[in-house]
């Protein structure tokens, strides 16, 4: 996929919206039925936590960035999945769904995930986040969304993830782009470098709180009804576009995330024993080993205006 | 020639009414900033004396008496923010003021008697080359034009203010204020108020409006390095030295002069200095501020020196008071309201404050400049400005500037570079009326080979490193920055080789 990062920084640029763009008063959000609310609220809360962990991942990716062009649209691609966490809060809020003031609680992968963004992501070398980032995008693209949009009738939601996959869009651009931008060079320099890398103990942690939580958001999305197969034609799509030329399919991140890829989602596979075990294990990980919530954190929020 | 003689010379050659617009003057300068000012006082001292001053305000200081924002004040100490030929022993503290540093404009001003030299409200539009006369011409609008044997651009770097191009910004319904522009009748008590820019004038604006403003948010879209200033009260018994026996003011500039020197060191070129500059820096930052995100929001990603140090003490402190919030999320439009940022929220404020700079002219003219045969300097500076010794233009002549292409500092004190630019351009409009020159005009080539050695030495320097700033033009032509330390400038201002002109 190869785009004019310029012109898609220009569109990006033209293409902001505000919450306050979106009427949250319309009618509509009695469309929720009673059996729907508890699963929707988990499935909300799931869903706006990736978005913020996304974020953070392209603050990451930003001071990463080879070009100033690619740094400036990770600075927006950071307030953008910021502000998609803020409309699916904003959307709970609506359906009442939200404790007041508070932001919902965030499960125990969620937190060593943000916990390891905060202390590592940093560091990390802009191949690994540029990668894993198109997968997460794509499975939300393809698969949560559009679940989201098949079971809920209420129109503001609609209206709202109309702007979100508009967004998203732009997204996987340049994420694709990139992922085929690094698969220029020497291939064993890539995978020599790609080897070095996961034997850094920063990524080897990220890789521990990584497995569990998609596991677990796995579970999650299927008890609320969510088709197994959707997840799988997600990650195959990711596979088909990161992989539809030679750069794509020579970058071995791209490689090591579409064989795990099918890994996830290959239920009998050996792999889910020992991840399915690091959930339960998570479940026990004492409180008090974590670290306070970062600030960057705090920053969420339904509010329109401020 | 005597300097008697050339008084002499000069006096029967201005027989007749100076102040008509009619007969052409000596000189003219275009603004009564320092460089102007500072150019008349030296001329004077020379024997010139039929000078023009043509300022667009209506009064003299230029930067000082446009920025008086609260907060406003120099960040190289005033004993070296002065200049050395007039000091002032009654500076009241280590970094003066914006409203001491105007009245120390207007002693000078008053002191060497300018103000019969300068015509106030005369706007130049345009300055063209007469070659069969050898005068210059300076359109002024809404008014006749003034002519002279030479002419003195001085109408400031920073001298042009306007509001930046942010989407929307001609919905807000708010307060608008420019930095440069204060509205000194707006009361902020009570109001909820937006900084936008993070730069030199904003990190003094900042600590002051968090006094007043019931909220204050700042928008910020590169962090900048910043380093503590010491700044200090004058004791009375300093004064009083430095009034009784000036030597010792003149021993504290020269240690100044040589502690800002060796900045440069570290400023300028990327050397073990830099990377020590920057773990004072971020050890500056770590101690200020707790939160680790903060920090983060806080810490540059390029190297220092490439862009203006900011020297505050209280800016850090400022943007952790309760009623204060940094923003960095990317500005999206402005509304009616306030602030649309790319996260979604809408910032309703009652006033925005623009804190966003000036507009610099690296590829251009602020005035369109017409030399010999028609030529025109914007169209040749189109791809970046050059000159030579950042005084002259090949095929400009008896044109002179201060603050041309290359004469910046990024570590010193500008009048400093100011006054070896001065000296200069006297030199040269001396050259011009003791030999009765009708043309002064510096050779293409020397112009050229000294840009080029210019352009090579700045390769190697931080301005250059890969950091967008004001410095540069869009292509990263840098037509700015003098890449050497104020001593280097100071020797090269200091000769004159006629050589490298063209006398007619
Ligand atoms: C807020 C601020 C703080 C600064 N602090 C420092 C510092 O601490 N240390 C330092 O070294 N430097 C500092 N500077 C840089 C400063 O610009 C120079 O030090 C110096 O003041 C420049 O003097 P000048 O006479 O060249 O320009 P100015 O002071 O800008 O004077 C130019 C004059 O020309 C007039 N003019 C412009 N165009 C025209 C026209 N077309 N026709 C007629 N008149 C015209 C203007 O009205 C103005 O009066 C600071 C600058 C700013 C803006
Ligand atoms: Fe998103
Ligand atoms: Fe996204």
């Amino acid at each position: 996929m190869n785009i004019d990062l310029d012109k898609m920084l220009a569109k990006v640029r033209s293409s902001q919206w505000a919450l306050v763009d979106i009427d949250w008063e319309a009618p509509g959000a009695e469309l929720i039925t009673p059996e729907q609310w508890p699963k929707l609220k988990a499935f909300m809360s799931d869903l706006m936590w990736i978005e913020h962990v996304g974020a953070r991942g392209f603050a990451a990716m930003a001071k990463k960035a080879p070009n100033e062009t690619l740094k400036q649209l990770y600075i927006y691609f950071h307030a953008e999945e910021q502000r998609h966490a803020n409309t699916e809060m904003a959307l709970m809020r609506r359906w009442g769904m939200l404790d007041g003031e508070e932001i919902p609680e965030p499960n125990i992968n969620l937190r060593l995930v943000i916990q390891w963004l905060d202390q590592y992501s940093d560091d990390m070398p802009l191949e690994v986040l540029g990668s894993v980032i198109p997968m997460l995008e794509i499975a939300l693209d393809g698969a949560l969304c559009k679940f989201l949009l098949d079971t809920v009738n209420d129109p503001v939601c609609h209206q709202a993830f109309a702007r979100i996959n508009d967004d998203e869009s732009r997204h996987l651009g340049v994420g694709f782009h990139v992922l085929e931008m690094q698969g220029h060079g020497k291939l064993y320099q890539m995978a020599l470098k790609a080897v070095a890398t996961t034997l850094n103990p920063k990524l080897m942690l990220g890789i521990l709180a990584y497995l569990p939580l998609l596991n677990r958001m796995r579970d999650n999305i299927v008890t609320m009804g969510l088709k197994e197969e959707s997840l799988y034609s997600a990650m195959q799509k990711y596979e088909r576009i990161g992989g539809r030329t030679a750069a794509g399919r020579r970058n071995p991140w791209f490689q090591i995330i579409s064989r795990h890829g099918r890994l996830v989602v290959n239920r009998k596979h050996f792999y889910h024993r020992p991840v399915d075990a690091l959930v339960r294990l998570t479940d026990h990980y004492p409180r008090r080993l974590l670290r306070p919530v970062p600030t960057w954190v705090k920053q969420l929020t339904y509010k329109t205006t401020a | 020639m005597s300097q008697n003689t050339v008084v002499k010379k000069l006096a029967a050659r201005r027989s007749g009414a100076v102040k008509s617009n009619a007969a052409p003057a000596d000189v003219l300068i275009v603004g009564a900033g320092f460089a102007g000012l500072g150019t008349a006082i030296r001329l004077l001292a020379a024997g010139v004396d039929n000078i023009v001053i043509l300022e667009r305000g209506d009064e003299v200081g230029g930067t000082w008496r446009d920025n008086s924002y609260p907060g406003a004040a120099c960040d190289i100490p005033s004993n070296l923010y002065s200049f050395s030929f007039a000091q002032n022993p009654q500076w009241s503290r280590g970094y003066s003021g914006s409203g001491e540093i105007l009245g120390y404009i207007h002693h000078l001003v008053d002191h060497y008697g300018l103000r019969r030299l300068i015509r106030f409200g005369h706007t130049v539009t345009d300055l063209a080359f007469d070659a069969g006369q050898g005068l210059w011409s300076a359109s002024i609008a809404g008014g006749k034009p003034v002519s002279a044997r030479s002419a003195v651009m001085a109408q400031g770097p920073l001298s042009n203010a306007s509001f930046p191009d942010i989407a929307g910004i001609e919905r807000f319904k708010g307060h608008k204020i420019h930095s440069a522009r204060w509205d000194h009748g707006y009361d902020f008590s009570g109001k909820r108020v937006a900084v936008i820019g993070t730069g030199a004038s904003a990190v003094q604006i900042i600590p002051e409006l968090v006094k007043q403003a019931s909220q204050l948010k700042v928008f910020q879209r590169t962090p900048a390095w910043v380093l503590p200033r010491m700044d200090y009260t004058a004791p009375d018994w300093s004064k009083a030295v430095f009034s009784r026996v000036p030597t010792t003011q003149s021993l504290v500039r020269g240690a100044m002069f040589w502690a800002h020197e060796s900045m440069a060191l570290g400023m300028i070129w990327n050397t073990p200095m830099t990377a020590l500059l920057q773990r004072i820096s971020s050890g500056f930052l770590r101690r200020q501020v707790k939160d680790a995100w903060m920090r983060r929001q806080l810490t540059p990603d390029f190297r220092i020196g490439c862009k203006r140090v900011l020297m505050s003490s209280d800016y850090y402190r400022a943007l952790q008071r309760d009623n204060c919030e940094l923003i960095t999320w990317p500005i999206a439009t402005l509304s009616e309201n306030g602030i649309r940022t790319s996260e979604g929220l809408e910032h309703r404020v009652d006033c925005i404050v623009f804190a966003t700079g000036f507009d610099v002219s690296r590829s251009g003219t602020p005035f369109p400049v017409t030399g010999l045969d028609g030529r025109k300097l914007n169209q040749e500076w189109a791809r970046g400005a050059q000159a030579y010794k950042s005084v002259n233009i090949a095929g400009y002549p008896n044109l002179f500037m201060t603050f041309g292409p290359n004469s910046g500092p990024g570590h010193n004190s500008a009048l400093v570079y100011m006054e070896s630019q001065i000296d200069y351009i006297v030199r040269g409009i001396r050259t011009i009326l003791q030999q009765d020159l009708k043309m002064l005009d510096v050779r293409a080539d020397a112009q050229l080979g000294y840009n080029k050695g210019i352009q090579k030495r700045l390769s190697r320097t931080n301005w250059n490193s890969g950091c967008k700033s004001w410095y540069l033009t869009e292509d990263g032509f840098n037509a700015t920055m003098y890449p050497g330390f104020a001593t280097q400038f100071r020797r090269q201002m200091k000769t004159f080789s006629s050589r490298d002109y063209l006398a007619l």
